[in-house]
């Protein structure tokens, strides 16, 4: 037919189009980073000779060492902890059935309508308000402002709510059979729960272990109050360094590369289940 | 048994299961959420931050600033950004929505490579958004890629336009959001698609419907829902987007410009950099409550296709 050929060439059309449009920048970000500091200020198309110095640089211009450790030792810990407390909620909206858990499954979603502003305002001047209170009461010296400590618990609590509703899916699609089947057999709910659904959830749990930490390692909005210069996260740091070095954009593009290749990994590590989680809360409900 | 170890019993472990997270709930969204609503009642500022919630209570008095005092630079400041961040929203989550719809059916089919073709064109989703701020504002620049390919390619401009100054860098600032987010759209409504039974299509292609009818009669109906839920994560996302507009103003004072400063970045500037918690945490507030209309208005509109999913 006709219109099927016109549908068949125009799809392939489109696809060149959005290949382009969708891989350019990436492209051009590399590109860049390979260049000379004259050659990305101005404009230039391509490096005359790739400029491979660019990548050892930017650990010597910019502590980007320190910045690095901060951002996995954060979005690892946060990551670990988030999880950890995602898994059992999760678990208990899909299985369990208790007083006021459409409350609690209502309040979870809730969370997200809530701008970050309105919680890192009153955050902040409560981390530091607590500081002073340990510090009268107790004559101890806690930092949450500024420490690994109080940016990972607020990094924690803040990536729950959204976790809680991935695995909740995954869970749910569990057949119940399977622990009832352990539950005859004599195994008390915690049991059935760690010994048959824990293991079968994995590749859910694998999937949302990486979804907090992307979403962790792209943040800045709290990063940028809660840490100093020590415990910077990558994003901070760069930015600070924009702020000072207008016009190094090659080393600032090898840094973002730099920045990217983590994730990138981790994505490809478990794309399949990661899309299926975080696409089936949208089609399925 | 009394009754209060029957319910344990029956309860405890559920309860045991959902209360790190109620806690965490309560500690870092609902509790900070309360203080910062009554700190828009308090002249909260640098020199009484260590009187916490005792800071003098002034009433209505930030709200008053806000709304009504046409000499407060920080109330321009925010109408701008109320009026930049909705068209913001309403823009991105047209083109993101389309894109993804378009992408879907072009993927749906049966392409050579076509799980290649996926995973490219979700890249730029991987990409963490404050890198994709550096980039597009390193692409933006006068002498930038942008220019050289419109201007000296193309040759589609006169002359090469100033991309971060002025009413463009509402462009500027919405591409970037576009590209990193449509993908995303693409493979929900792909799994989407691929739901829908394909003897539907058949019976209305021996009807001799049009591709536009299957699409319109078939198709569409079958992707509300989806969309709905679509479209709530990207108003959510776009109202409360900042990495993207805080990178690619890095430089110096930061000031986007009026048609580049969204509310989260307004919000944030005005109240971390000018000490006043007050007046930030009532802006802060109001925000939310813009949110809460907007999303009671999504309900409306979606009602129905939400029960019957």
């Amino acid at each position: 037919m006709r219109e099927e050929r016109w549908l068949a060439w125009g799809a392939w059309g489109v696809l060149v189009l959005g290949l382009f449009g969708q891989l350019f920048p990436i492209l051009w970000m590399v590109n860049t980073s390979l260049m000379t500091q004259l050659e990305a200020a101005t404009g230039s198309l391509f490096p005359k000779v790739p400029q491979w110095g660019n990548y050892l640089e930017i650990w010597r211009a910019l502590p980007f060492f320190q910045y690095l450790k901060n951002s996995l030792l954060i979005c690892g810990l946060t990551t670990l902890f988030a999880l950890g407390v995602a898994i059992l909620a999760g678990y208990a909206l899909a299985r369990f059935r208790f007083p006021g858990a459409e409350l609690f499954a209502g309040s979870v979603l809730l969370t997200q309508v809530i701008p970050g502003i309105l919680f890192l305002i009153p955050i902040y001047i409560m981390y530091i308000a607590f500081q002073n209170w340990v510090r009268e009461a107790l004559g101890l010296e806690v930092r949450l402002v500024g420490s690994y400590t109080g940016l990972v618990l607020t990094y924690t609590a803040f990536f729950v709510p959204m976790s809680i509703w991935i695995l909740r899916g995954f869970f749910a699609s569990i057949p119940k059979e399977l622990e009832e089947a352990a539950m005859v057999d004599g195994a008390t709910p915690f049991q059935a729960f760690y010994r048959v659904i824990l293991p079968l959830a994995l590749p859910g749990i694998a999937a949302t272990a990486v979804y907090i930490f992307l979403t962790a390692w792209d943040e800045l909005l709290f990063a940028q109050i809660l840490t100093t210069e020590a415990t910077a996260t990558i994003p901070v740091g760069i930015r600070n360094f924009v702020g000072n070095f207008q016009n190094r954009y090659d080393l600032v593009m090898a840094a973002a590369t730099v920045a990217t290749l983590p994730v990138l990994f981790l994505f490809f590590l478990v794309q399949r289940w990661l899309i299926q989680g975080l696409t089936a809360g949208a089609v399925k409900g | 048994m009394s009754a209060w170890s029957r319910f344990w019993h029956r309860y405890g472990l559920a309860y045991l299961f959902v209360g790190p997270a109620l806690l965490g709930m309560l500690l870092v969204h609902y509790g900070p959420m309360l203080q910062g609503i009554y700190m828009g009642f308090l002249d909260l500022r640098l020199a009484t931050l260590r009187q916490y919630l005792g800071a003098p209570f002034v009433g209505l008095e930030n709200y008053r600033e806000i709304l009504f005092d046409p000499q407060s630079t920080f109330r321009t400041g925010f109408v701008y950004a109320v009026r930049t961040t909705l068209l913001y929203a309403l823009v991105v989550n047209a083109l993101t929505l389309s894109l993804g719809l378009l992408f879907a059916h072009v993927l749906n089919r049966p392409l050579f490579l076509r799980g290649l073709w996926r995973t490219l064109f979700l890249l730029p989703w991987v990409v963490p958004s404050y890198v994709v701020g550096l980039l597009w504002g390193f692409m933006w620049l006068k002498n930038g890629v942008i220019n050289t390919l419109l201007v000296d390619v193309l040759h589609a401009l006169p002359e090469k336009p100033h991309w971060l100054i002025g009413p463009l860098t509402f462009v500027a600032i919405v591409l970037p959001t576009v590209w990193r987010s449509w993908p995303f759209v693409m493979v929900t409504y792909l799994a989407a698609l691929q739901t829908v039974p394909q003897e539907l299509y058949e019976a209305a292609k021996v009807d001799g419907a049009t591709p536009w009818q299957r699409f319109r009669h078939i198709t569409w109906p079958l992707l509300r829902p989806v969309t709905a839920i679509l479209l709530l994560y990207g108003l959510l996302g776009t109202l409360y987007s900042f990495n993207i507009v805080y990178m690619m103003f890095g430089h110096g004072a930061g000031y986007p410009g009026e048609w580049g400063d969204l509310l989260m970045t307004n919000l944030f500037r005005n109240t971390f950099g000018m000490w006043n918690f007050g007046l930030g945490a009532a802006a802060s507030t109001l925000y939310m409550l813009l949110t809460l209309v907007l999303i009671l208005f999504w309900y409306r509109v979606f009602r129905e296709d939400l029960k019957a999913r």
